[in-house]
């Protein structure tokens, strides 16, 4: 359960902090707002589960442990606002504690720079904690309510896989998503893909199958009558944002859908300004969506 | 003729700690799941890939000319979630992509963020634009990670060599 007066370390990750820092703005108003509190850190990348890990596996490890090392000095948890971040930060913080081999073999690199890999802290998921607040406490911050709205919920493959590690979620039915964006009044549509990866991972070794399996997401969340689609991770967020047009290409349609970060749906809830949000800097239009719920 | 090469089956089984893979049956509960197997599935094949990597089928693997074979792969973890004899697929096909890497076939995204990850502590680096776009949205600054550091444990890992730095 949450501590209520604890406070996490942030880990915004690279994709957020140095690409697209709006994501940050959302979720930095949406915490002070429901009294989630957190602080710096000087953490290097996480490293990227998909990318690092598939280059050198004791490179990953080593590093995410010297990340979770900073948190520990502070005998701080983390949380994560990134699906990425999360898996790995989780997993290696999981497999340090649980395989006491593994650990003295990263201890020992470690050792090269003064750390210790000690296993005292965990790592959480911002929706975990939001969800940990608390559905009618959410409620209570809504001014904006989203009555009507259709969502496609995407959580995207690593926040809740695998599960025996992850325990976030259910893995093939996560739920706390769809509750949370019913909190603010919209409606989460079934879809079929609703599982289904964004497309992103394979992305880096090809581009057409990416867009393919984008283009097999978007479709079946369309056929439900989806509006909008609410997203919890910065990778799945600028796949689906920014290939919109190559998606359509690649299977002979024409995407217009909304991406939202789920902090940016709570922070417009909870009244605040598409400006301030820094909403102009996604690539898919949001002015129909906005208008149709009185922002200008 | 077919060479089993049992040093290449050492290190899969020995990544396999759990020893769950001399269990897999063929069930293909994998593909079945597998996005990719889906939209592409004379190019990418999760079960066959597990068949090669526990009979130690090294050349079936490393000798495709198509290295979508192992890079097609993108990490959804769906197919660790169905398996019915519960094997971490996808822990197996990590060890596939980091030989792939070490015999300097990947694609090259990989190792072009491993070098910035070596150079600046970041997949990302900090750039100038955006330190002044969080500067304008009042974001604090993000502190900077110790690259030192990094590169203290990346030359222990090795990595260095592995992306020639």
């Amino acid at each position: 359960m949450a501590k209520a007066e604890s406070e996490y370390k942030l880990f915004q990750g690279c994709t957020i902090g140095n690409r697209i820092p709006f994501i940050e703005v959302s979720s930095r108003k949406v915490f002070d707002k429901l009294g989630i509190k957190t602080s710096e850190g000087p953490f290097a990348c996480c490293p990227d589960p998909v990318g690092f890990n598939a280059v050198d596996h004791t490179s990953w490890l080593a590093m995410a442990a010297r990340n979770l090392t900073i948190a520990e000095q502070e005998g701080k948890d983390i949380v994560s606002l990134c699906n990425g971040c999360f898996q790995t930060l989780k997993a290696v913080n999981h497999e340090l504690k649980h395989n006491e081999h593994e650990k003295e073999k990263i201890n020992d690199i470690l050792k090269t720079v003064k750390r210790e890999f000690k296993g005292s802290i965990s790592v959480k998921h911002f929706v975990e904690v939001l969800y940990d607040v608390g559905i009618d406490k959410i409620k209570e911050h809504v001014k904006n309510d989203f009555s009507g709205l259709k969502v496609a919920c995407h959580t995207g493959c690593h926040y809740n896989r695998p599960s025996e590690i992850m325990q976030t979620d259910d893995p093939m039915k996560p739920k706390k998503l769809r509750e949370l964006v019913a909190a603010v009044g919209a409606t989460p549509v079934d879809y079929e893909e609703e599982m289904l990866c964004c497309g992103a991972g394979v992305g880096n070794a090809e581009e057409a199958p990416s867009m393919q399996v984008l283009a097999n997401k978007f479709n079946s969340a369309l056929d439900a009558g989806a509006e909008i689609f609410v997203v919890v991770c910065p990778a799945c967020f600028q796949q689906m944002d920014t290939n919109q047009k190559k998606a359509g290409e690649q299977s002979n349609n024409e995407f217009k859908i909304p991406i939202l970060y789920l902090t940016e749906l709570f922070a417009l809830a909870f009244g605040e300004n598409p400006d301030d949000l820094g909403l102009k800097f996604h690539r898919s239009r949001l002015t129909s969506f906005l208008e149709k719920f009185g922002f200008k | 003729m077919v060479k089993v090469d049992y040093e290449f089956r050492k290190k899969i089984m020995d990544a396999h700690i759990i020893d769950t893979l001399k269990y897999c049956y063929q069930c293909n509960r994998c593909t079945d799941v597998c996005p990719i197997a889906t939209i592409a599935p004379n190019r990418y094949n999760p079960r066959s890939l597990i068949l090669n990597s526990f009979l130690g089928l090294k050349s079936a693997i490393f000798e495709n000319e198509d290295n979508f074979f192992i890079w097609g792969c993108t990490v959804c973890d769906t197919c660790d979630e169905v398996c019915p004899q519960k094997i971490e697929l996808t822990e197996v096909f990590t060890v596939l992509k980091n030989m792939s890497i070490a015999e300097g076939k990947g694609p090259e995204y990989y190792t072009t963020q491993a070098t910035a990850i070596y150079e600046s502590g970041k997949a990302i680096p900090s750039q100038p634009a955006i330190e002044r776009r969080r500067e304008q949205m009042s974001l604090p600054q993000i502190e900077p990670p110790n690259v030192e550091e990094v590169q203290k444990i990346l030359n222990q890992t090795k990595l260095n060599t592995i992306i020639n730095k």
